[in-house]
Parts: structure tokens; C-alpha cells; sequence
């Protein structure tokens, strides 16, 4: 950790701890971590800016069907590609201290493929598309009936689509979510 | 005609009144954008107006919610955009007009980091926040302001120091890793296992066992051996000579040299110890073992179900929360279903298999809930017929497994009883003749004696055992015959698993209690004889320990010398079938019951042998790593999807049950049965809650009579029926929310349409305005037309 303590002053980590939900050894932390994806790039400048493909090979993001809009969610100039500060945002928000609220509005835009500010039957499909793999195809009949259910259950207002208040509602109700929409550091 | 045009130009006028109206009425909610939106507006078809309402832009308005503050929105300095990021940020309050004093600035410093912006836009925030002009504290306030940062500062630290002495922090990470988060729970199940016996452990060590080990009895002369006299009996007990066993027999048995050792509840004196300390004062200090040593498991019964309690509730809340919304299912499939925490690239295969499973599963179910109304009368019969004979068939199972248990553990003590009466006669022989050789021999031919005694000694419990683990997969053979829902299953495979368990425990029980109360059993045994059950409960004790000590050898044996291999072959053979024996999966329901069972067992011998639940301790930290092995190693991520919440409640409710079964025969046995004449803390009392009763009585007068007094109606009456008023109370409040939500919830459901009708109607106007204000551009173009002609000319 020697080597991370230099690459930061006092002052710059009292700021992440004070606007992320992580405390300052485990910005530390976090930031091998992210060292570790690019170790010269990110040696020469604490702050480097890593391109999504480089973000991706993070274990937890490699696997994860959603990885290029948890990238583009957080990635501070919305291509996908991450600085060391969009990183620890990531890593804070899917922290087991961030709270559900903020969870629940990143989950909303991470699902919001098509940048609506509405979870729409297209972004439905997607989710459940990604949920099931690559390998195994939902039949299209099966995915409507889905789909169909979905909107059963949480579109009160009838209109087609997922509002974020609607969203809200239903992870309020869940108490899977908090526990499934976290990495461990 | 002219009279049509002027009606036509009023009508006209009046909308435009409307339109500058509602134009005023934007510009109200929204100062800042007004314009941009304005235009929006009549630029808007129908479809875009929807996303400009407040209800879809609800994400800046929560997180407005949290920054509290009374403050008006104010324009933002930062420039309007587009851009929906930079809406978030121009929606937050602008807190450096605003003075605020230091508390409030450092509680919205703390705030920011729910705000969803970058990081270099909440840096700016704070700096803006920490430069703006404050109010400064005085006084009082701004004692508590400092004593609240320092608070927080020390918590953030604390947690920090708690999170490094984390118990198997890596160990958690890599299973979830690999199997998500329903099996992680489990795990985490069994640290809180460790830790609640870890509590238990140090209620005994610091109250029996260091009391037992520090303080000096006094020592009572047998004058002359009486049936009755408790000292001569326990002298009797306690420094006869002991048989002679192998050290490691000795050991597992918990018999021979084992046997008067702290461990078992015989050697703990009925004395009240006195002590002096010395350097301090020159006061005679009393310790009441007695009294502690009952006041020892009632404290830490206590302290279990609190903790069981405590912890059951935050889970029955959330399952509370989620039954009421049971029409979430699919909701919760597809938002909460993958776990973010996977991070292989194998187990991210199962889980997406897993997902697809469940997900077809689900929709299964629905279509199979429908064909079950369209299910032939006669199939319906068939099936409950069939449902009926497995019930009969796993009753039939039970039973005998009970008789089983019963007849090896008769045959097993007749057999011990016999060997141990020729053992003696023996003995008298070698103590009377002292003839050396006579003596090796026996030694000798004893190894093998000794070996089938202890044998005999756990054949009841190997039996135990074996069955635990030999019926449960019979039954879970035989329910695939019954056409349950997939849910349904896990529960009545685990219900049906858990009788098995207390069955077999409640058999054993019910034999040692027969022994115990059997009315020729030798209470008070002279100095030369022996007999097995003097001191009956270091005997439960004895029994309680060999039991445990078997199903953990078991355990270790089941997963390092048959499932390794098993999973051995799976992988490394190509055969179909023997793929098909080696292959495991991870079945949780199994697991727990392991656990708890061993819980079980030694809240119910706790009593009897003090040191179980160091023992138990011991062995939780120990099978976390066999059961991480058999996870990591031997299993394969189950092709069910645990999920998280679900199985903690699970849990939850099978310990509680257990803890109800082991605490019922232990409180029988103190109420109820003689404790032991010649040895243990009782020694001479009734029962052992005569002597709390006569504890009791020696209390200070007032003290007694407060404790009567909330004994008697008078107390009693009254206290009920507060509580029962209370229950009402919070019952009602309940039902009264319950009906508010459902309320609410048809609120919602009317806005939501009322909305979609004003929308429809707005865009319809809209639609209506723009091609008038075409037509006027045309009839104006015209115009200019004509009135540039006019001027030419």
C-alpha cells in the first residue's frame, strides 16, 4: 500500500471518503485494484483515463451481463471509458454501505438501455436477453409472456413502460436486490 | 360572414389567453428552463411530452428529497443543457446563497454522495459548499456539532477495524464468487452459529468453569457410609479408583479419566466456595456454584433467543414486505436476478443457466397452475392417491428408523451392562489375587474387548447418523414422485428431513429417560462398586458428547473419503453414468439442517456437559472449512436459484425450532427429575428447581414479595390486558396501513390514467395549435405580402 499512499495527499482522500461510501483504506484499496487493470498507465498518472475494454476485465464486470452500461452509467464522459474517480463512484455505489435509494438509481439507468428515462419493452427484452446468456434463447412468445408479467406487476399507471417511480416501488419491495447489486471490493 | 370572422377571432383570442397562461404556469415550476421548455412544449409531439413530466424526471427530485433544505430552486449558475447528467446537477439546490450554519453545511457535505454525478461535479460541490459564507456555532452547539463529527469520524474508524477482524472476509468473497448470494448467506449463517456459541461459551467459562478451576472446596470426612448421605456417596463417586481405559477410548467416550474431569456436570461441587483476596480486603468472599450453575444455562437460553430472535425478525420483516408484494416475482427475477458479486467465468454460465431455468420454471408454473383447473377428475385422484401412499410410505420410514434406533440402543446397553458386570467380577479378582500375570493377560485379551465395547458404546449413534444421512436422499428420491411445486418441494423435503432428525433424537431421549427413572437404578454406589449410570447426568452428558462426536466424524468422513472421490470421478471420466453418480450439487436445505442439528445438540447437552459449547465452538470454526471444501470442491453451483432473503428466513426458523426442541427436555429434566445423590451441584435436592426455590426463600423479605406480588392476579390481571391492548392497538395501526397502501396504490393507478388522459388531450391540442399557428404564418406571409404591395405602390 506503500506504493498508493504516495500517489495521494491527505487531502485528495478525506474527499473520496467524504463523497463516496468508502473509507480512505479502502480508496486505497480500491485504487490497486484499479492499478491492477493497467499497471503502467495508472502508475504514470494516479487518475488515467482506461478505456471500457480495459474496465471490463475486472472480474466481477467481465462476467456480468449488464458490463458495458455499468461502465457507460459511470463513466464521467459517457462512453464507457473509466478515470480512477469513476471507478471508486462504481465500486461505491455497488458498495454493501451505499444505500438502497441510491442503488435503486443507478440499477434504473443501467437497465435504461435506450436512455429514455423509461424501462420500455425494448429494455425489457434486452435485460432478459442478457439475464439468459448467449448461449440459451428464450423463445419469443415465452420472453412477451415475460415481458408481459413485468409490466403486470409493476406498471401502475398502464402506460407500457417502467417509470423510475415505478422502478423504485418495486426495489423498495425487494429485499433480494440489495444483497444481489453488490461487488464486494 | 363578418360576424362568423369576429366569434372566430374571439375564440381564438381566448386561446392564445389560455396558452399564455399555461405559459406562465411552466414558467412557475420551472424558472430557469422556462424557455427551452416552453419551446419544448410546442415542439413536442405526444410521445416526447410524456418524458418531459416531473413523475419521469422523479430521479432529480429524490435526490433533491435528500439534500434537505427548505430552499427554493434557484437558476443555476452552470449552463442549461440538454444533456440529462447536467438537469441533475442545475435540480440541486444552490446552497451558497442560502447561509446556513456549520452543522447543516457539513450534514449536506455528507449528503453528496448519494447524488448520482461524477466525481469531479460532487468535488465541486463541496468546495462550493465548504467556501460559502456560515453561520458559526456557539456555545452548546457547537459542542454537540464537534461531538457528532468526532462520533462520526470514530464510527467510520471502528467499522474500519471491525471490517479487518472480519472472520473469513476471503473465504465469503471467493464462494460468492462462485455461487452467488443465497449460498454466501448460508455461510455467513454459520459464522453467526460460531459467534452466538463463541457468547455461550464465555457465559460458562467465566461463571463454571473458572470458579471450578481457581476456587478451593472444602473437603467433608465420610464418617461412616450411609445410603443417604450425600457426602459419602459422592466421596464414593468421586475417589474410587477408575477403570482402567485406553486414553483415546477414554477420550471419545468421554468415560474413564474423562469423566471426572470439568468437562461433565458431575464434578462441579454443591459447595458455596469461599475465598479470600488477599491484597485487597480481608472480607470472606462467597462464589454459589449451584446457584450459578443454574443461573448459567438460563442465561445463556436467554441470550440464544434473544439473538435468535433478534436477528429472525429483520428477515421476517423483509419476507413480510415481500409477501405482501408476492405479484413481484417476476420483477424481482429480472432486476435482482444476477448477482453482481459473480466473478468466474464458469459459475457466471450456471447462473445464467440457473436464471433461464427459473425463469422458464416460472413461467411453467403459471401455465401449470392453469391446466391443474383443466386437470381430469380422475389424474386428480390419481395424483392424491399417490401423494397419500408416499406420506404412508415416509411415515412407514420414520417409524421404523425410530424402532431401529430403539432396539440398537436396548441391545447395545444390555450388551455394555452384561460386559461391564463380568468386567467387575474381574477386577475383584485382580485387586484380591494381585497376581501380576493374570493381569497381563487380561490386558491383553481386554484391547479386543475394549474395542468392541466402544463400539457398542456408539453403535447407537453411528446408526443415528447413518440414517440422518441414508433417509434424506430416499425421500428426496421419493418426492419427485409427488408433483409439488418447485417451492413446495424444498419445504416438505425439508420438513420431512427435520422429523427425521428429532425422531431419532427423541428415541435416544426417551431411552436414557426410562434408564434414569427406572426405579432399580443404583443411586448411591458403596466404594468398590461401579456402576454406568450413577451420576445419570454426566451420563446425558456422556451420550450428548459421543453423539456430536460422531456426526462430526461423519461429516468429515462423507465429504473427504466419499464425496472427494466422487466428485473425483465426475470430473475426470467421460462415462455418462458415473457422471451421474458424482456429480453434487450444492443442496442447501441439507446443509442447514446439518448445522442446526449440531446446534441442537448442544444446547441440549450444554447442561449436562459444560463444555459443550467450546466443543460446539470448536467444531463450527472447523466445519466452515469442511463445508467450504465441499462447496468449492466437491459441489457443483446447484441448478436452483437460492435466493438470499429467502434462505435466511429459512434458517432462521429451523434454528428457532431446534432451539425449542433441545430447551424442552433439558427444562423437564431440571423440574421435573432427582438430580444425582452423589454427585454435580444438586446433590441431596428434589429437583434442581427445589433448590432454586430454596434460594429463594433465603432473599431479602421485600424482594420476595415483589416477586409474589407479580405472581398474583392482582398483578398478573392487569398486566395481561395491557398487553392485549397493546396488541390490539398495534394490530389495528397495521390493518390501517394496510388498507392506506391499498388505497394509495388505486390512487396511483387513477393519476397514472388520469395523466395518460391529459396527455392525450394536450397533444391533441398542441397538434390543433401548430397547424393554426401554420395557417396564421401562411395568413400573415400573405399579409406582408399585401401590405408590401400596398406600400410599393
Amino acid at each position: 500500500m506503500g506504493q498508493g499512499q504516495s500517489q495521494f495527499t491527505e487531502e485528495e482522500l478525506q474527499d473520496y471518503e467524504d463523497l463516496t461510501y468508502f473509507t480512505k483504506k479502502e480508496v486505497l484499496y480500491a485504487h490497486q485494484k484499479f492499478k491492477a487493470l493497467a499497471p503502467e498507465k495508472v502508475g504514470h498518472n494516479k487518475n488515467a483515463k482506461l478505456p471500457m475494454a480495459k474496465v471490463l476485465q475486472y472480474p466481477e464486470l467481465r462476467v456480468n451481463p449488464f458490463r458495458d452500461r455499468i461502465c457507460k452509467v459511470f463513466s464521467s464522459s459517457n462512453d464507457g471509458d473509466c478515470t480512477f474517480e469513476d471507478f471508486l463512484d462504481m465500486m461505491s455505489v455497488l458498495s454493501e454501505n451505499a444505500p438502497k435509494a441510491v442503488k435503486a438509481e443507478h440499477a434504473f439507468r443501467i437497465f435504461d438501455f435506450d436512455g429514455d428515462d423509461m424501462i420500455g419493452v425494448s429494455d425489457l427484452r434486452e435485460v432478459i436477453e442478457r439475464l439468459c446468456g448467449p448461449e440459451l434463447k428464450l423463445s419469443d412468445s415465452e420472453i412477451q409472456q415475460l415481458v408481459q408479467n413485468v409490466l403486470e406487476e409493476a406498471d401502475l399507471d398502464d402506460d407500457g413502460a417502467l417509470s423510475f417511480a415505478e422502478f423504485e416501488h418495486i426495489i423498495d419491495k425487494s429485499s433480494d436486490f440489495c444483497h444481489s447489486f453488490r461487488i464486494r471490493l | 360572414m363578418s360576424g362568423g370572422n369576429s366569434k372566430n377571432k374571439v375564440r381564438s383570442k381566448r386561446q392564445e389567453g389560455w396558452e399564455e397562461a399555461g405559459g406562465e404556469f411552466y414558467q412557475e415550476l420551472y424558472p430557469g428552463g422556462e424557455q427551452e421548455l416552453f419551446e419544448n412544449l410546442q415542439r413536442a409531439d405526444a410521445a416526447k411530452l410524456a418524458t418531459l413530466l416531473p413523475s419521469k424526471q422523479a430521479r432529480n427530485t429524490t435526490t433533491v428529497k435528500r439534500v434537505r433544505s427548505q430552499n427554493e430552486r434557484r437558476q443555476s449558475t452552470y449552463a442549461r443543457t440538454t444533456q440529462s447528467r447536467d438537469i441533475h446537477l442545475s435540480m440541486l439546490p444552490d446552497l451558497s446563497e442560502n447561509l446556513s450554519n456549520e452543522e447543516r453545511t457539513w450534514e449536506e457535505i455528507m449528503q453528496i454522495k448519494a447524488m448520482p454525478v461524477p466525481m469531479n461535479q460532487k468535488r465541486d460541490i463541496k468546495a462550493r459548499l465548504q467556501n460559502a459564507t456560515k453561520l458559526r456555532l456557539q456555545g452548546l452547539e457547537q459542542l454537540q456539532w464537534r461531538q457528532r463529527k468526532v462520533w462520526h469520524r470514530f464510527s467510520i474508524r471502528f467499522t474500519e477495524l471491525v471490517g479487518k477482524l472480519e472472520l473469513w472476509q476471503t473465504s465469503l468473497r471467493e464462494i460468492e464468487g462462485k455461487f452467488g448470494t443465497g449460498v454466501v448467506s448460508y455461510f455467513v449463517f454459520l459464522r453467526w452459529l460460531l459467534f452466538l456459541n463463541l457468547g455461550i461459551s464465555t457465559f460458562v467459562i467465566v461463571f463454571l468453569i473458572l470458579p471450578t478451576v481457581l476456587l478451593v472446596e472444602v473437603d467433608y470426612e465420610c464418617d461412616d457410609f450411609a445410603e443417604n448421605s450425600t457426602i459419602c456417596c459422592s466421596q464414593a463417586y468421586l475417589r474410587r479408583n477408575l477403570t482402567e481405559f485406553n486414553v483415546v477410548v477414554s477420550f471419545i467416550q468421554g468415560t474413564g479419566w474423562m469423566e471426572r474431569t470439568i468437562l461433565f456436570y458431575g464434578v462441579y461441587s454443591d459447595q458455596m466456595y469461599t475465598y479470600y483476596i488477599n491484597s485487597l480486603w480481608r472480607t470472606q468472599m462467597f462464589y454459589n456454584m449451584p446457584l450459578s450453575y443454574i443461573l448459567v444455562p438460563i442465561s445463556w437460553a436467554l441470550f440464544s433467543l434473544i439473538a435468535i430472535v433478534k436477528t429472525a425478525a429483520k428477515g421476517f420483516k423483509e419476507r413480510l414486505v415481500e409477501s405482501e408484494g408476492q405479484f413481484y416475482k417476476y420483477c424481482n427475477l429480472v432486476f435482482g436476478g444476477w448477482d453482481f458479486c459473480i466473478h468466474n467465468d464458469k459459475s457466471s454460465k450456471i447462473k445464467h443457466k440457473a436464471l433461464y431455468n427459473e425463469i422458464k420454471g416460472c413461467l411453467e408454473e403459471e401455465r401449470f397452475k392453469e391446466e391443474k383447473q383443466l386437470r381430469t377428475r380422475e389424474s386428480q385422484i390419481m395424483l392424491h392417491l399417490k401423494r397419500l401412499l408416499i406420506h404412508i410410505v415416509v411415515f412407514v420410514i420414520l417409524i421404523a428408523s425410530g424402532i431401529l434406533i430403539y432396539v440398537i440402543f436396548n441391545h447395545s446397553m444390555d450388551k455394555l451392562n452384561e460386559e461391564q458386570n463380568s468386567h467387575l467380577t474381574n477386577e475383584f479378582v485382580n485387586d484380591t489375587e494381585k497376581s501380576l500375570p493374570l493381569r497381563q493377560y487380561n490386558e491383553s485379551s481386554y484391547s479386543f474387548g475394549q474395542l468392541q465395547n466402544t463400539l457398542l458404546e456408539f453403535l447407537p449413534f453411528i446408526t443415528i447418523v447413518v440414517l440422518n444421512i441414508i433417509v434424506p436422499e430416499i425421500f428426496s428420491y421419493l418426492i419427485k414422485f409427488e408433483n409439488y411445486m418447485p417451492a413446495n418441494t424444498i419445504i416438505i423435503a425439508l420438513l420431512r428431513t427435520v422429523l427425521l432428525r428429532l425422531s431419532s433424537l427423541a428415541v435416544l431421549l426417551s431411552q436414557i429417560y426410562m434408564q434414569i427413572t427406572d426405579p432399580d437404578r443404583v443411586k448411591c454406589a458403596s466404594f468398590y462398586e461401579e456402576f454406568r449410570m450413577e451420576c445419570w447426568e454426566t451420563y446425558v452428558g456422556q451420550q450428548l458428547y459421543k453423539l456430536i462426536l460422531t456426526d462430526f466424524a461423519l461429516q468429515i468422513v462423507m465429504t473427504f473419503i466419499i464425496n472427494l472421490p466422487r466428485a473425483f470421478i465426475a470430473r475426470h471420466s467421460n462415462s455418462r453414468c458415473l457422471k451421474i453418480i458424482g456429480t453434487q450439487d450444492f443442496y442447501l436445505p441439507k446443509h442447514v439442517l446439518d448445522i442446526v442439528y449440531i446446534q441442537t445438540i448442544i444446547w441440549m447437552g450444554s447442561f449436562f456437559c459444560p463444555f459443550l459449547p467450546i466443543i460446539g465452538t470448536i467444531f463450527c470454526f472447523l466445519i466452515f472449512y469442511v463445508k467450504k471444501f465441499t462447496c468449492l470442491t466437491n459441489c457443483t453451483p446447484s441448478p436452483i436459484v437460492y435466493k438470499a432473503s429467502k434462505s435466511k428466513s429459512l434458517f432462521m426458523s429451523v434454528l428457532l425450532l431446534g432451539f425449542v426442541i433441545s430447551i424442552i427436555p433439558v427444562a423437564y429434566s431440571v423440574a421435573e427429575i432427582t438430580p444425582s445423590w452423589n454427585c454435580g451441584p444438586f446433590r441431596g435436592f428434589g429437583t434442581v428447581w427445589e433448590f432454586v426455590v430454596d434460594t429463594f426463600e433465603g432473599f431479602p423479605f421485600v424482594v420476595r414479595e415483589i416477586v409474589f406480588l407479580l405472581g398474583t392476579s392482582t398483578f398478573a390481571v392487569p398486566a395481561f390486558a395491557f398487553l392485549l391492548f397493546f396488541l390490539y392497538y398495534y394490530w389495528a395501526v397495521a390493518a390501517a396501513n394496510r388498507h392506506m397502501v391499498e388505497v394509495l396504490k388505486n390512487q396511483l393507478v387513477l393519476e397514472g390514467h388520469d395523466k395518460q388522459f391529459l396527455l392525450n388531450r394536450l397533444s391533441a391540442f398542441i397538434r390543433q395549435h401548430q397547424k393554426r399557428c401554420e395557417r396564421r404564418n401562411r395568413a400573415s406571409f400573405a399579409d406582408d405580402d399585401s401590405s408590401v404591395q400596398h406600400s410599393s405602390r
